[in-house]
C-alpha cells in the first residue's frame, strides 16, 4: 500500500494535466470554427502562400467550401475534445495519444484549408497516418492492430488514386495550385472524365464507399471512441471534401454549361456517384442492422450515411447536365446539411456509445442492457443522437434526408427517362434505408440501453463524468438547432460559393420553393402541426379509449413468471432476425447448431448457435482479387527457381532483346 | 587507302575472328583441359592484337598493355586454373543443358544477331570496324556458355572469357586506354580468378562436386 501511494498520486497529476491539454485543444478548435463563421457569413476569402524552399510552395485557402468543414470539423472537434477530457483521465499513459490527437487534428484543419496539391497531399498523409496509429494505439490487442494494418493498406491504395489524379492535373495544366488548374484544365472533356473517376475511388476510400469501405467498420471499432467520433463525424467527410473539391470546384461540374439543350456528357458521372451512394446507403445500413458491437454498427451506419450523401453529390450532378441548376443547388445544399448533420450525430453517437463501452468493458450490446437506469444523461443524449440519425423530426437528421428526397424526386424533370427511372429508384433506395436506419437505431438503443442489465458490468455501469456528459450535451443541443432552424443551415451553406453557371453558385429561392421552406423559417408549418398534434394524441388517446382504470405495479412484460431474467429478454439477434429472413438473398445467413448430447436424444448438456452473414464486399470482391494475386504471386515464383543458369539465360535474354531493340 | 591500313585491317579482322572461333569452339569442347586450351590461345590472340595496335598505332604504352596481358591472362590464369583442375580431379564436362549441336546453332545465331542489329545502332569507323561486333559477340556467346555448362570451372572460364571479350569491346572503341586503367583492369582480373579458384575448392569440399545444379539445394 505504500508503494502505491505516490503511484496513484502521480497518476493523478498526469490525469489532471492531459484533461487541461484536451480542453486547451478544445479552445483551440474555437479559433478557426469563429473565424470560417465569419468568413461564410460575409463572404470573405483569405489566400496564405508559403515558399518552403524553391520547388516547393504550400498554399492555403479561406472562405467558401473550406471554411464550411472547418466549421464542422471546429464544432465536433471542440466537444470531441471536452469530451476527451474527462474519457482519458484513468488512462496511464496518455502522452502519444494526447500528442497524436492534436497531430490529427490539425491535420485535418491543413486538409480542409489547403490550397495546392503539396500543402493538401502532405496533410492528407499526415492525417491518413495520425489516425492509423491512433487505431493501433491499443498495442496489447491484436485486433486493433490487424484492424490497423487494413485501414493502413486501404487508406494508401485510396491515396495512391488521389496522387494519380492530382498529377494527371499538374501534366495537362503544369499547375499544382487549385485555382491555377481550374482555370488551365479548360474543357478537356476524356482528361476531366479520368480525373473523376480516379478523385471518385480515391477519395471514395476515405469516404468508406461501398466495395471500398471495408476497413472502416474494422478500424472505427479498434480506436478509441474520441477518436472514432472524430474519424467518422470528420475524417471520412474529407473524402467527401475531396469528391466535392474535385469535381465542383477544380472539374467545375455546372460551369460553363451551355443554357439550354441535350444533357452534357458529364451525365455518367452523376450516374456512377448516385450508384455508389444508392449502394453504399443500403448495403451499409443492412449491415449495420445485423451487428452486435455497438460500435461497429455505428460505423456500417457510417457507410451509410456517406452514401446518403452521396445520393445529394450525384443528384447535383446530374441536374447541372440537365441544365436545371436551381434543383442542382438544392441537391448539394442537401448533400452538404446532411455532412454538418451527420457529423455532429454520430460524433455524439461515438461518444454515447463510448461512454457505454467505457461503464462496462464491452463493445457487445448483448451484453449491456438496462444503462438507461444507471447512466440517465448517457442515455437520454445517446436517443437524441439516434433519433436524429433514423432522420425524425424534429432533429437534424430529418432535415437533410428530407431534402435529399425532395431532389431526388425532382428527378422527374430531367429531359431523359433513363435519369427520370433512376433517381426515382434512388429515392426509393433511400426510403428503404430509412427505414432499416430506424429499425437498427431502436435495436441499438432498446438492446443496449433499455431493459434489464444483461450482464454483472452493466449492472454495475456508472454514469460518465461531467466532460464527457457536456460534450455530448452540446452536440445534442446542436442537432435540435440545426433540426428546427433548417434556414439558418442553408443560409450558410448557401455561403458555399462554387464555380457554376452566370458565377457563383446560388441556392436560387425556388430550390427553397421546391423544399417547402422559407429561407428564414423554421419547420414547416404544416409537419410540425401534425407532429404536436400525433403527440397530443399518444398522451389524450389512453383516457379517450380506456376510461376510469386502476392502476396495478407490476414488473411489465413478466407474464406473470414475476421473476424475469436477463436471459428472458429479446435479443440483438432475435430482434433482427425477420429482417435477416425477408432480405436472405442478400444477407446469405450461415447457421450452424452444435449440440451435446449426454443421452441422444432426450438429454443435451449443451447446445451451441451459432449465426453469421455473409459479408458481400470481402466475399464476391476482395476474395477473388487477393486469390487472383496469390495465384500470379505464385507463378511469379517460379521464375525463383534458385538455379545459377536460368538467372544467367535471364541476363542473356535481356542483353539480346536490348541488342535488338536498342542496338 | 595506304596499303600499310589494308594490312592492319586485315591482320585486325583475323585476329579477331580467331578469338571468335576460340570461344565458339568451347561450345563443342568436352575435356577442361581443351577448354583451358581455348581460353589460352584466345588471351594470346587479345596479346597478339594489342602488339600489332601498338606497332601500326605507334603507341608505346599498349606495348605495356599487351605484355602484362600475355603474362596474366596468357601465363599466370591459365596456370592457376590448371592448377585447380588438377587438384580437383576434375577431367570431363558432365552432359551440358543444351547438347552440342544445338549450342552452336544458337551460338551462330546470337551472332547474326550481333551483326545485323549493331550496324543500324553503335556504329564506328577505322580498323576497329568489325572489331566491336566480335567482341559483343564473344561477350554473349560466353555467356551463353555459361548457361549450358554444369561445372563451376567451366563458368569460371566462360566468365574470364567474357572479360576477354570486355577487353576486346573497350579497346575497339578506345583503341586502349590508358595504362593505368588496363593495368588495374588486368589485377582485377588476377584477383577475381585467384578468388574463383579458393571458391571452387570451397564448392567441391561442401557438395562433394562441382555441379552447380547442386547449389539450388542452398535456395530458401
Amino acid at each position: 500500500m505504500e508503494t502505491d501511494r505516490p503511484e496513484t498520486a502521480s497518476s493523478r497529476i498526469t490525469g489532471k494535466l492531459s484533461s487541461a491539454c484536451y480542453l486547451l485543444y478544445a479552445a483551440g478548435c474555437l479559433f478557426p470554427g469563429l473565424l470560417s463563421l465569419r468568413d461564410l457569413l460575409f463572404g470573405y476569402s483569405w489566400y496564405v502562400s508559403l515558399p518552403l524552399s524553391g520547388v516547393l510552395t504550400l498554399s492555403f485557402r479561406g472562405g467558401g467550401l473550406s471554411a464550411y468543414f472547418v466549421i464542422i470539423l471546429s464544432l465536433l472537434g471542440f466537444c470531441v475534445s471536452v469530451y476527451s477530457a474527462g474519457y482519458t483521465r484513468h488512462s496511464d499513459s496518455p502522452w502519444s495519444a494526447l500528442l497524436l490527437y492534436g497531430i490529427f487534428v490539425s491535420s485535418m484543419y491543413a486538409v480542409f484549408y489547403s490550397a495546392n496539391i503539396p500543402a493538401f497531399l502532405i496533410s492528407w498523409e499526415t492525417m491518413s497516418l495520425s489516425s492509423y496509429f491512433l487505431v493501433v494505439s491499443d498495442t496489447e490487442n491484436i485486433e486493433a492492430s490487424r484492424a490497423g494494418l487494413l485501414y493502413g493498406v486501404m487508406t494508401h491504395i485510396g491515396t495512391a488514386f488521389i496522387i494519380a489524379a492530382f498529377m494527371v492535373m499538374f501534366f495537362a495544366t503544369g499547375s499544382l495550385e487549385f485555382a491555377g488548374i481550374r482555370a488551365g484544365l479548360g474543357s478537356a472533356g476524356n482528361l476531366r472524365s479520368v480525373i473523376f473517376v480516379l478523385a471518385l475511388i480515391g477519395f471514395g476510400t476515405k469516404a468508406g464507399v461501398i466495395p471500398l469501405h471495408t476497413w472502416l467498420p474494422k478500424a472505427h471499432p479498434a480506436a478509441p471512441s474520441n477518436v472514432s467520433a472524430l474519424m467518422s463525424g470528420v475524417m471520412i467527410k474529407s473524402g467527401i471534401y475531396g469528391i466535392i473539391l474535385v469535381t465542383f470546384d477544380i472539374l467545375g461540374v455546372g460551369a460553363g454549361q451551355p443554357v439550354a439543350g441535350p444533357p452534357s456528357a458529364t451525365l455518367w458521372w452523376g450516374v456512377a456517384a448516385l450508384s455508389a451512394g444508392a449502394i453504399s446507403a443500403v448495403m451499409g445500413i443492412m449491415h449495420a442492422l445485423m451487428e452486435r458491437d455497438i460500435k461497429r454498427l455505428l460505423a456500417y451506419s457510417s457507410v451509410e450515411n456517406v452514401g446518403i450523401i452521396l445520393l445529394g453529390i450525384g443528384a447535383s450532378m446530374i441536374f447541372y447536365s440537365n441544365n436545371l441548376p436551381a434543383f442542382a443547388g438544392l441537391a448539394l445544399a442537401a448533400a452538404l446539411y446532411h455532412v454538418f448533420n451527420h457529423a455532429i450525430f454520430k460524433g455524439l453517437l461515438f461518444m454515447g456509445a463510448g461512454s457505454a463501452v467505457h461503464a462496462t468493458g464491452t463493445k457487445n450490446m448483448e451484453e449491456m442492457g438496462g444503462l438507461i437506469k444507471r447512466m440517465p444523461w448517457t442515455g437520454l443524449f445517446f436517443l437524441i443522437g439516434a433519433i436524429a440519425i433514423c432522420a425524425l423530426p424534429p432533429f437534424n437528421g430529418f432535415m437533410s434526408e428530407w431534402l435529399t428526397f425532395q431532389s431526388l424526386i425532382m428527378g422527374i424533370k430531367t429531359s431523359v427517362v433513363f435519369t427520370k427511372t433512376f433517381m426515382l429508384l434512388a429515392g426509393a433506395a433511400l426510403a428503404l434505408t430509412g427505414a432499416l436506419a430506424a429499425s437498427s437505431f431502436v435495436k441499438a438503443f432498446g438492446i443496449s440501453f433499455l431493459g434489464v442489465s444483461r450482464s454483472a458490468k452493466a449492472a454495475g455501469a456508472e454514469e460518465s463524468s461531467f466532460s464527457m456528459l457536456a460534450g455530448m450535451g452540446i452536440l445534442s443541443v446542436f442537432c435540435l438547432l440545426a433540426g428546427i432552424f433548417p434556414g439558418y443551415m442553408l443560409k450558410l451553406i448557401s455561403g458555399v460559393s462554387l464555380p457554376a453557371p452566370g458565377g457563383l453558385l446560388q441556392f436560387a429561392p425556388n430550390g427553397f420553393a421546391v423544399s417547402g421552406i422559407s429561407s428564414s423559417g423554421v419547420l414547416p408549418t404544416a409537419l410540425l402541426g401534425t407532429m404536436l398534434a400525433g403527440a397530443a394524441l399518444v398522451f389524450i388517446f389512453p383516457f379517450i379509449a380506456g376510461g376510469r382504470r386502476k392502476s396495478i405495479c407490476a414488473d411489465p412484460w413478466d407474464c406473470g413468471v414475476r421473476r424475469l431474467t436477463p436471459r428472458m429478454q429479446y435479443t440483438a439477434t432475435a430482434f433482427t432476425h425477420p429482417l435477416r429472413r425477408i432480405f436472405k438473398k442478400i444477407y446469405k445467413p450461415r447457421k450452424e447448431v452444435r449440440i451435446d448430447y449426454i443421452v441422444k436424444p432426450f438429454f443435451t448438456r449443451e447446445i451451441e448457435y451459432r449465426s453469421e452473414i455473409t459479408p458481400l464486399a470481402e466475399v464476391y470482391f476482395y476474395r477473388p482479387l487477393t486469390n487472383a494475386l496469390h495465384d500470379i504471386a505464385n507463378w511469379a515464383r517460379r521464375l525463383q527457381s534458385g538455379n545459377l543458369q536460368l538467372y544467367l539465360g535471364y541476363i542473356l535474354g535481356t542483353l539480346v532483346v536490348l541488342l535488338v531493340v536498342w542496338g | 587507302m595506304p596499303k600499310a591500313w589494308v594490312v592492319v585491317y586485315s591482320i585486325t579482322d583475323f585476329i579477331t575472328i580467331g578469338m571468335l572461333l576460340t570461344v565458339v569452339a568451347m561450345n563443342s569442347l568436352k575435356r577442361m583441359e581443351s577448354c583451358l586450351r581455348a581460353y589460352t590461345i584466345n588471351s594470346l590472340l587479345l596479346a597478339t592484337l594489342m602488339a600489332v595496335s601498338a606497332f601500326y598505332l605507334d603507341a608505346a604504352h599498349l606495348y605495356i598493355a599487351a605484355a602484362v596481358t600475355l603474362a596474366s591472362k596468357g601465363v599466370v590464369i591459365p596456370f592457376l586454373l590448371r592448377k585447380v583442375v588438377r587438384d580437383l580431379k576434375i577431367t570431363h564436362e558432365v552432359e551440358p543443358n543444351i547438347n552440342t549441336p544445338l549450342s552452336l546453332v544458337i551460338t551462330s545465331v546470337l551472332v547474326v544477331i550481333v551483326y545485323s542489329s549493331l550496324s543500324k545502332g553503335i556504329f564506328i569507323e577505322g580498323f576497329t570496324e568489325n572489331t566491336l561486333k566480335v567482341s559483343i559477340s564473344i561477350i554473349l556467346i560466353s555467356l551463353f556458355t555459361m548457361i549450358t555448362r554444369k561445372k563451376a570451372v567451366t563458368q569460371v572460364i566462360g566468365l574470364l572469357l567474357m572479360e576477354n571479350g570486355l577487353f576486346l569491346a573497350g579497346f575497339s572503341l578506345t583503341y586502349g586506354m590508358s595504362t593505368i586503367i588496363e593495368l588495374g583492369v588486368v589485377f582485377d582480373v588476377l584477383m577475381g580468378a585467384i578468388i574463383l579458384g579458393v571458391f571452387l575448392s570451397q564448392i567441391k569440399k561442401t557438395f562433394i562436386d562441382l555441379d552447380l545444379d547442386k547449389l539450388t539445394t542452398l535456395k530458401g
